[in-house]
């Protein structure tokens, strides 16, 4: 599905040169739930932004269903990341003027569908993850959990095939936590969708099929892959 | 979920459900802008509606082809006093110069509170030499009428049928004119009636000569200021000179007012722009989110265009009301010398200016856009 090549990525500040992901080689697999692990610093968002076209790539390829992402501009990006990918953050990144239905209705409005027609579907998801009495609440009046929840809704609403969580339960207790976890799991394994979760929590890698170690912007060998 | 097509209506429809939400959402702040551009918005329907009372002097000024004679070392025309035999004088100098010749009573009075202009002229002259255009009614037939400007009828609510009291004599009026001079505060009777009631003692005060259209009125009246019959005792002018001095400071006048609009409402574009600004600023973020699940830039410039259309929609609407109450309900005049400026708030100015505010709204947003692409989806990515 996803295939990278020798990806670099180098950050200049000032005379500075910061190298956050070195010379990866990976391959993400169609419905795989995907762990990239590692401390902070180490190159799991920038990862996880090179791989959702968020940002450009020093060298290096990264091709998604036959689409090179490095190459591409801007607005096909946008184009690209609206109809296959789908985005959790660590906070949530919910609109706080808006509430859940309407959150959740944004990626199909991207698309051009009525608001309408798009608030059915939102109102279909967020009953499917347990907020049907939080439909109409805004992120302020929901706890930590239920906007990650939201978020989660949101992601999936326009039947992506990727969905790329940066440290998602990293704003969370342990209780909400395991909610979420558990949520993706059965989201993966119910729609097929693939995930790739970049977080340091252990606890997400645990039932991942595979766990790619990431530190100073290299994939350890040590990686785990359950696939095999 | 198969995406079916949204009609126009549809599309619009969902942009400004959420751009009300949004403006509600900022609360305070939208509401400030908004009073922040009613305030302008003030300030351009006044200075359009003065500008309207300005293109009425200009539309009434003419040009005519008279010379006058008023009695020399006189400020106030009222002051002059003249007989018959200086309008013999004058058409004895240049016979071939000067078609006709003839009086002109005038007096500065005070009508129904307002200070006027009463010129007393034989009947034909009306419409005639004076140039005088009757836009309703008729011309006097009788004693104790008169016709008056527009002007005049505006400022003192005067119609057909109104009696007005001139110097203690109750008048009729019959008619209203469109003048060549002072277009406002004017009164005008004939001269018969103008005898009976200022009666003859001080004559007549200015003499009009009406020259053939061949003749050069600056000559014919170098002509007579060199006759020592005229130039002892009495000073000739131009008409013409007046009615251009006066159409060209009514003209600069209207020039300035215009230029003036455009400022005014120039300034919307400012405020648009801070305020879009200022929603940029604090919402990059919230756009880096936006793009990054998948929003293109012109989606999101539309969403600003509609915002900014709101609030100069809720601007515009709030300072017209105000305008409209300021304006018609304190009837709000201007005067300048005898000159009365009736501002109004016409459906020509009002749509204009709601034109010009909403490009210049959206020039203000598109000032801003520039900022708008440079909102990277990373910002949205944190």
């Amino acid at each position: 599905m996803i295939s990278i090549h020798q990806l670099y990525k180098t950050y200049h500040r000032g005379s500075e040169s910061v190298e956050a992901v070195s010379g990866i080689d990976l391959e993400i697999i169609k419905g795989e739930f995907m762990v990239i692990l590692g401390p902070s610093g180490g190159g799991k968002s920038t990862l996880l932004n090179l791989i959702g076209g968020i940002d450009h790539p020093t060298a290096g390829t990264i091709t998604m269903n036959g689409f090179a992402l490095e190459t591409a501009s801007e607005e096909s990006l946008t184009r690209f990341r609206r109809d296959h990918i789908g985005f959790v953050f660590q906070f949530y990144n919910l609109l706080s003027s808006l509430n859940a239905i309407e959150n959740v209705s944004m990626p199909l409005m991207a698309k051009g569908i009525a608001f309408k027609q798009a608030k059915a579907k939102a109102v279909q998801i967020l009953t499917r993850i347990g907020l049907e009495k939080r439909l109409h609440h805004r992120p302020s009046e929901l706890s930590g959990g239920e906007q990650q929840r939201v978020a989660i809704a949101r992601s999936i609403i326009s039947e992506p095939e990727l969905i790329l969580a940066d440290e998602p339960t990293g704003d969370l207790d342990s209780l909400n936590a395991q909610a979420i976890i558990a949520l993706m799991h059965e989201l993966n394994k119910q729609m097929g969708l693939t995930f790739v979760v970049a977080t340091h929590n252990l606890r997400l890698a645990e039932n991942a099929d595979r766990v790619v170690e990431l530190r100073d912007g290299k994939i350890q060998p040590n990686h785990i892959d359950k696939t095999k | 979920m198969e995406k079916s097509n949204p009609t126009t209506l549809t599309k619009l429809s969902d942009v400004f459900r959420f751009v009300i939400k949004d403006l509600i959402s900022d609360g305070w702040r939208s509401l400030l802008t908004i009073i922040s551009l009613a305030v302008v918005v003030v300030g351009y329907l006044l200075l359009a509606s003065l500008a309207q009372a300005f293109v009425i002097l200009t539309r009434q000024a003419q040009v005519t082809n008279n010379l006058l004679i008023v009695s020399t070392n006189t400020i106030d025309p009222m002051d002059s006093s003249l007989g018959d035999a200086v309008l013999q004088t004058a058409m004895e100098i240049t016979p071939d110069q000067i078609q006709h010749a003839f009086p002109i009573i005038f007096r500065h009075l005070t009508i129904d509170g307002r200070i006027m202009q009463v010129r007393a002229v034989p009947l034909e002259e009306m419409p005639t030499a004076l140039a005088l255009t009757l836009i309703q009614g008729y011309w006097p037939d009788g004693p104790r009428q008169v016709v008056v400007s527009e002007g005049a009828a505006q400022q003192a609510s005067w119609k057909i049928g109104s009696i007005v009291n001139i110097y203690g004599t109750n008048f009729l009026v019959t008619g209203l004119v469109r003048s060549t001079e002072n277009a406002f505060g004017s009164l005008w009777m004939t001269y018969t009636e103008g005898q009976h009631l200022f009666g003859t003692a001080h004559g007549f005060q200015v003499g009009c000569l009406v020259l053939v259209s061949t003749a050069n009125p600056e000559s014919v009246r170098l002509k007579l200021l060199a006759d020592p019959r005229i130039s002892a005792d009495y000073s000739v002018y131009l008409e013409n000179v007046f009615t251009n001095d006066y159409n060209q400071s009514n003209t600069n006048l209207l020039i300035l007012s215009g230029l003036m609009v455009l400022v005014s409402l120039l300034a919307i574009t400012f405020g648009i722009y801070n305020a879009t600004s200022l929603s940029l600023t604090e919402r990059s973020f919230e756009i880096g989110t936006l793009r990054v699940i998948g929003f293109p830039l012109s989606k999101l410039r539309g969403f600003l265009f509609a915002r900014a259309l709101v609030l100069t929609l809720a601007a515009y609407s709030l300072g017209w009301v105000v305008s409209f109450i300021f304006i018609n309900h304190q009837r709000t005049q201007a005067s300048v010398d005898l000159i009365f400026l009736t501002l109004r708030l016409t459906a020509y100015s009002s749509f204009i200016g709601l034109g010009l505010a909403v490009i210049f709204a959206f020039l203000g947003v598109w000032l801003t856009s520039g900022r708008l692409a440079g909102l990277n989806p990373l910002n949205g990515s944190k």
